[in-house]
């Protein structure tokens, strides 16, 4: 016993000794190279104020694994990390501010009449971070590497987009389309990172460039990667083509496996980005520091969505779609199943206020969805055969573990409930999840798409276009999961991607939600939010409601760049 | 020597049983790894494009199972474990097993060893000094202690030692602020953030030992030679390390040549409650993002090391013990 308790002494006195002798230890935080605080912080070409360099700026992102050390931009899986941080697009498009546009690797562009051929003017003196110069001849490589390597073109450029010829021309790239590809724009100009020809054309890459991991990038962006599986470091590329930028030199970029370390870091000011969900964020962050904030901006629904397959008898009837989409009362969903943090949906789709411009509010009064209304639910209900003498049964599909979800679930079963629609939830793994959702195996799910795009366009289609969707039990991936058929709205869709001018693409966009009020294929609840949590005590430049100039949150690329060229080191200055 | 062969036979014949099961268990899984693929590209990406990505890495799905089945055990055997489908598509299966199975050994084996050594001790003179303090109160809390799931303890103890991740930390394997490195900064830190996954597994895992050796410890203590060795007047504790605790010791010895080879494992509940980046911590991965190659690996791996470790504890038994040579 004595000799056991000694030697458990002994270890917990050598972990004191070993966690108090930190004085030799190295810090990722310790200034070597980023103190350069003396830039020349030569005029911006936007004219905007410039700072001096400087600063360690900490990410908190979960991820839920290691980072895995690779930076192909082609290989989507690890967009998050090369994208924007090393890898720059032609043109970034901001999906905040009704698609504004900033030359990046392109300085200007030009669209002949049909739409069917565009032409970039590449940006002059951009060097890749080896110092070698960036040409057209690398952004054209970069497209034609996709058509050679199919596995590469991510975003079907060459096949579904109709992309037939990629060619340079001294500063200038010119790609031919079979069709008008408008709608194609945020796809190849924004998402697409551009690659260095003279790294890819050799060695590993050049002959399996779908799979070659890309350990050390050379890019143009603003930072270069050192990467470890617990922490990847970016140091400020020298090389970077906006004289004085970034004005951070450093940034930490832990790989956190779980929401609630990540969380930790950002309520204790260690780290000072933040993008992922806080439960109960007033008191556990913002409180904690009056250089707290956080600014979370809408852009996708979440919502009920409903099996319209005549299979489901309850959910294909209009009838019972009604009754809950009168039922429902978003503003509590909103503020109690999610914490305020996410706004409330409204029965169009169309997100606000990120694409009020397309927002119909007045049809969205006459039609009786602006509030709730439980006489018209109930009256709805009964033209489908139910009431609470007569009650509904249905299951609702959601995610094991999305906490806010639960809560926003049992709150809508409380409304449905006196009207006699009874809800149970099932709480499925993800992989089970979607594989429900996709297959058409639901009454009701409660669910969002993937991703937006710069207009309510990208999601409305993935929500409704018939090409989305597959008969029961075939997978229907694409967005379609509830099913909708409508030829009418089909076309009003494949109008929008020919539409000649805004105005004709707004006036589409609200032609397309009348359809959606009457029809309520899907019944959006909230609008879920890019999270994002920043402290102000060190860094300035955020992004904020009075200046969208980005999706603030980290893992929005190509929108992180924008961030990092706006960030700066408030001690420096 | 046939009993050696039937030994190494039958070795073979279990390990190719598990190998199978490894390798259908997985593909009745729902879900497939284009569903990981296709949540990580933000649903931006067609499914046959998917598809076709996933070929690239190697992904056949709509290759006959039986050929996927043989080139499957080809592979296993021939180290040619492949690269990983899902979360950390296309990076080599081999790279990250090594980067984890470091932080696996160093947590899991070293608590395995500990908890051994300090249940084995605590048995011994608990048996010594039958009904004295150590006896009344230590077995019968070890008892309650093992009975408990690694991840009740282990959320207590986060419960209860880590006040806003200030005081231990509950999360991780090292502080990502410290450059990793011989220092003593990263090894306190190491150090650290072991603390609490190693006393879960400690305090789960310890009971048995004591109780065992506390067993085993009681017959021997019964033996004629260890009357002989008082009557000798040898020294207490020269009776009951040397005499009695070196005999009782045999029986307990084989069981941690089996626990040993469940180390590769991790204790994966454990590894998932306080986020160590280890081999469990991989399986659990691995299984959410539906990773063939991964868990396969993995499977196959922790097959082989709890079978490894059985057939060496057979092997040293033999050598040890003449009677287990006899026909049998």
């Amino acid at each position: 016993m004595r000799r056991s308790k000694s030697s458990l002494l002994a270890v917990a006195v050598s972990i004191g000794l070993a966690a108090s002798a930190c004085s030799s230890t190295k810090h990722t935080t310790d200034s070597s190279g980023g103190s350069s605080t003396a830039s020349s912080a030569g005029g911006s070409s936007t004219g905007a104020q410039t700072y001096k360099q400087g600063g360690t700026l900490t990410i908190s992102n979960e991820q839920g694994q290691t980072w895995p050390c690779s930076f192909n931009p082609y290989n989507s899986t690890f967009n998050l990390e090369s994208l924007g941080f090393i890898y720059e697009p032609l043109i970034y498009t901001n999906i905040l501010q009704d698609a504004k546009e900033t030359p990046m690797l392109a300085s200007s562009y030009q669209w002949n009449a049909d739409k069917t051929k565009i032409t970039f003017t590449i940006r002059d003196g951009v060097k890749w971070s080896d110092g070698q110069p960036l040409t057209a001849d690398d952004v054209a490589y970069t497209y034609n590497l996709m058509k050679q390597t199919p596995a590469l073109d991510n975003y079907s450029l060459w096949s579904a987009a109709g992309l037939t010829d990629v060619t340079a021309t001294g500063n200038q790239v010119s790609m031919t389309f079979k069709q008008n590809a408008q709608v194609y724009f945020y796809t190849f100009a924004t998402l697409v990172g551009i690659i260095p020809k003279h790294i890819w054309s050799t060695g590993d890459a050049a002959a399996h460039p779908d799979t070659w991991t890309d350990p050390n990038p050379i890019g143009s962006g603003p930072y270069t990667v050192k990467c470890t599986p617990n922490n990847m470091e970016y140091t400020a590329n020298p090389n970077f083509w906006q004289p004085g930028k970034p004005y951070v030199s450093k940034l930490e970029y832990p790989a956190y496996l779980d929401n609630g370390p990540a969380n930790q870091d950002l309520a204790s000011g260690k780290a000072q980005w933040g993008s992922q969900f806080i439960t109960g964020i007033k008191s556990f962050y913002l409180s904690k520091s009056s250089d707290n904030h956080t600014w979370s901006p809408p852009v996708l629904n979440v919502a009920v969505i409903p099996n319209l397959d005549p299979s489901h008898k309850a959910t294909s009837q209009l009838g019972v779609r009604q009754a809950i989409a009168y039922a429902i009362d978003k503003a509590k969903v909103s503020a109690i199943g999610e914490d305020g943090q996410q706004p409330p949906g409204n029965q169009t789709g169309v997100v606000t206020p990120t694409f009020d411009k397309y927002n119909d509010a007045a049809a969205i009064a006459a039609a009786g969805f602006d509030k709730p209304d439980m006489t018209k639910a109930a009256q709805a209900l009964a033209t489908a055969g139910y009431s609470p003498s007569n009650p509904l049964n249905l299951t609702i599909i959601s995610i094991q573990g999305y906490t806010d979800w639960d809560a926003s679930i049992a709150i809508i079963k409380d409304e449905l409930k006196p009207l006699g629609i009874n809800i149970t939830e099932s709480s499925l793994t993800n992989q089970t999840y979607y594989d429900k959702l996709y297959k058409g195996d639901f009454d009701l799910a409660y669910g969002s798409q993937p991703s937006a795009g710069p207009s309510p366009y990208t999601e409305l289609r993935a929500w409704l276009h018939s090409a989305n969707t597959a008969p029961i039990g075939q997978s229907a991936s694409a967005g379609n999961f509830e099913r909708y058929k409508n030829s009418a709205v089909d076309s009003l869709l494949d109008q929008y991607a020919t539409a000649s001018s805004a105005d004709q693409q707004v006036s589409v966009i609200k032609q397309v939600t009348t359809h959606v009020l009457q029809d309520l294929p899907f019944i959006p609840v909230t609008e879920s939010a890019d999270w994002f949590q920043y402290n102000t005590k060190n860094f300035g430049g955020w992004p904020t409601a009075d200046n969208p100039y980005a999706q603030p949150a980290a893992y929005n690329y190509p929108d992180n760049e924008q961030v990092l060229l706006h960030l700066y080191y408030k001690p420096a200055q | 020597m046939r009993y050696l062969l039937r030994r190494v036979g039958f070795f073979l014949l279990t390990l190719w049983a598990a190998l199978t099961l490894n390798f259908f268990l997985p593909h009745f899984m729902p879900g497939s790894p284009i569903n990981t693929l296709r949540a990580q590209t933000k649903g931006r990406v067609s499914d046959a494009q998917l598809t076709e990505i996933l070929t690239s890495f190697g992904y056949k799905p709509h290759e006959n199972i039986v050929q996927q089945y043989f080139n499957y055990l080809g592979n296993m055997v021939t180290g040619n474990w492949g690269v990983s489908l899902g979360s950390s598509l296309g990076t080599p299966v081999s790279k990250l097993i090594g980067e984890a199975l470091p932080w696996t050994l160093g947590l899991v084996g070293i608590t395995t060893v500990l908890a051994f050594l300090l249940g084995s001790l605590v048995g011994t003179i608990a048996a010594w000094r039958r009904g004295g303090v150590v006896d009344s109160v230590l077995p019968s809390v070890f008892v309650v202690t093992s009975a408990l799931p690694y991840f009740v303890v282990g959320l207590f103890l986060i419960l209860f030692l880590t006040v806003d991740n200030t005081w231990l930390p509950s999360s991780g394997n090292y502080d990502t602020s410290i450059v990793p490195g011989f220092s003593p900064g990263f090894i306190g830190s190491v150090l650290k953030y072991a603390a609490l996954p190693a006393l879960t597994l400690l305090i789960t895992s310890i009971g048995g030992w004591v109780l065992t050796m506390r067993n085993n410890m009681i017959t021997t203590l019964a033996e004629d030679y260890i009357r002989m060795g008082r009557a000798k007047g040898l020294s207490d504790r020269k009776v009951m390390l040397n005499y009695a605790a070196r005999n009782a010791f045999l029986p307990n010895l084989s069981g941690f040549a089996m626990s040993i080879g469940f180390v590769l494992t991790g204790a994966i509940l454990v590894e998932k409650i306080f986020n160590y980046p280890g081999l469990g911590y991989q399986l659990y991965n691995a299984v959410q993002s539906i990773d063939y190659p991964m868990m396969q690996t993995l499977f196959m791996l922790f097959t082989v090391a709890v079978l490894g470790a059985l057939l060496i504890c057979d092997l040293v038994t033999v050598w040890l013990d003449p009677r287990t040579r006899a026909k049998g």
